[in-house]
């Protein structure tokens, strides 16, 4: 209970700085925007534009009729309301882009603003442990980028509810997309959130270290565009492997957190 | 008298690099001790080490009763209130904010009126309120103390308490230290500042790299060898002279007299803690 007292105790103090500086969030909402707008763009925007459905046009039909073997929630649909739930499906793997970029930029925020203010040391001098103070600095970044997170998969659900063809909307709603937002992307955003906090110790602005954090934009970038081409489709099972793999790669950054978060490190290494 | 803190054979290496070798000293209750040395002589490794911050390679460290290891670091922080060199503080809270988070960390009862007591204490209440990054630089420092007493630790060690401060914070700020004596605590003070360190600590600490001496500022200054004496002459000129005891002295001036030396002034030879420390450390005047 005390460990828990002091973790609080530090988060609180993340939380409330974090609110008189705003600025720290704008990446973060920035990406919601970002993760959201591709999908609406080509699924509903770009065939108004250009006056013809999907279904009309022939864009990835014949991709949407594959899909349904390894996706059967899409079994029902046909003709434009299926080529439209199989994108939404691809496009909501772009996503898990908000929780990286979120944990990544707070995180980042709350561990170089404790070294810029030189506020570690004195930290260091209280009875937190160097668990409870890695905790206590990745726990304000993971509730908020978790919160926004979920937020994003509100809005593009709420999107394709109105934009999107009837029964669309029913097909995001099923086991891939809970386990992507369930899952996957709360592993995804600890996978950010301690790669941050170790860049984070060797660097001196929070720019610096995020530009390590955006490395993991790539796999998920790749994925997405692998999907879009036909190479593969990520479906429930493919997102639970997936949840394995981050999930060991968790454990193996948390050691590895453990050793850069240590007081003799924290004071003799960190520049 | 009891030694709320002490160090024994301390001896810690970075690498190749030696920054303290058995060093051994020691603070009671109700006494400052000031460490001295030049950059670089190992006075913020000795205060992390003593602060339970980093251990040392060898040697023990006990704090309120109680040797300091790896696993009892977290329980001997309880008893110590560090400053540290920069104030460190979170500029974007309050101050009131700012010791509330201390005050949760050392999981006090109440903490808004153990906060409320310390701003007292530190003459901060009027600016309780004030955003931490607003203050004057002997603002923060007096808030960095009142996060290092928040929790009435019985061992209090100050980096450098008054560096960097205008006169009147720094008097403001010995004024603080001196109170802590009054209050029994056990404190040793890394300071720079030669003549603070004479007015207010009870005995000194010289530390370039090993203790190289550790007494008294009276004793210092002499030397250990006794009580210096200036005699002043009607033709002008001093003799220095290092009597045992008091009394020795009118049998010197006597001495003198019949020697046909015409005695004017008697006075206290004051070596200074400067030329003590110099002498010490090596350098250059």
């Amino acid at each position: 209970m005390s460990a828990w007292h002091r973790i609080t105790a530090l988060a609180r103090k993340d939380a409330a700085e974090l609110l008189r500086n705003p600025g720290a969030t704008v990446p973060a909402f920035l990406m919601v925007l970002g993760a959201l707008f591709p999908g609406f763009l080509v699924v509903i925007g770009a065939p108004m534009i250009a006056g013809r459905s999907l279904e009309e046009s022939g864009d990835f039909a014949e991709e949407a009729a594959q899909a349904i073997a390894s996706m059967p929630e899409l079994a029902g649909l046909s003709g434009n309301a299926l080529i439209q739930a199989f994108l939404f499906h691809q496009f909501s793997l772009f996503l898990l882009l908000v929780p990286v970029v979120a944990a990544s930029a707070l995180a980042t925020h709350a561990v170089i603003g404790e070294k810029q203010s030189k506020a570690l040391e004195p930290l260091l001098a209280t009875p937190i442990s160097t668990t409870e103070l890695l905790a206590a600095k990745t726990l304000t970044p993971f509730l908020f980028a978790l919160g926004l997170t979920w937020l994003a998969a509100g809005l593009y659900i709420a999107g394709i509810v109105i934009a999107g063809e009837p029964g669309v909307w029913r097909t995001v709603l099923g086991p891939r997309t809970f386990i992507m937002f369930m899952l996957v992307g709360p592993l995804v955003e600890l996978v950010a959130l301690q790669v941050s906090v170790i860049a984070s110790s060797r660097a001196n602005d929070p720019r610096s270290a995020q530009q390590l954090t955006s490395l993991l934009i790539l796999p998920i970038t790749a994925a997405f565009v692998a999907q879009l081409m036909g190479a593969f489709v990520i479906a429930a099972p493919g997102l639970l492997l997936g949840a394995a793999a981050l999930a060991v790669l968790n454990v193996a950054l948390l050691a590895i957190g453990v050793r850069v978060f240590a007081r003799e490190s924290i004071l003799t290494r960190w520049r | 008298m009891t030694d709320l803190l002490a160090a024994d054979r301390l001896t810690r290496a970075f690498g190749d690099r030696v920054a303290v070798r058995n060093l051994s000293l020691n603070v009671q209750a109700g006494e400052i001790v000031a460490l001295l040395g030049p950059n670089g002589a190992g006075k913020t490794t000795t205060m992390r080490m003593l602060a339970g911050l980093i251990l040392p390679d060898a040697g023990i460290i006990t704090i309120a009763g109680t040797a300091v290891s790896r696993d009892t670091a977290d329980q001997a922080r309880r008893s110590i209130g560090l400053l540290t060199e920069t104030p460190g503080l979170w500029e974007r809270l309050t101050v009131r904010a700012n010791l509330l988070t201390y005050a949760r960390l050392h999981e006090l009862d109440d903490p808004d009126s153990q906060v409320t007591r310390v701003l007292d204490q530190v003459g901060l209440a009027d600016r309780a309120g004030d955003l931490a990054g607003k203050l004057s630089k002997g603002l923060k420092q007096r808030a960095a103390i009142a996060r290092a007493l928040i929790h009435r630790p019985p061992v209090v060690l100050l980096d450098e308490p008054t560096s960097g401060l205008d006169p009147a914070s720094a008097r403001h700020v010995r004024d603080l230290i001196g109170e802590l004596r009054r209050d029994r605590r056990a404190v040793l003070v890394s300071t720079h500042n030669l003549s603070e360190a004479e007015q207010l600590a009870d005995r000194i600490a010289v530390l370039k790299t090993e203790l190289l001496a550790f007494d008294t500022p009276a004793v210092l200054r002499t030397g250990g060898e006794g009580i210096e004496v200036s005699i002043e002459f009607e033709d002008g000129s001093r003799h220095l002279a290092t009597v045992k005891q008091l009394s020795e002295v009118a049998d010197l001036v006597q001495r003198l007299v019949l020697e046909g030396r015409r005695v004017v002034r008697v006075s206290p030879g004051r070596r200074s803690l400067e030329d003590v420390y110099l002498s010490l450390v090596g350098a250059e005047p």
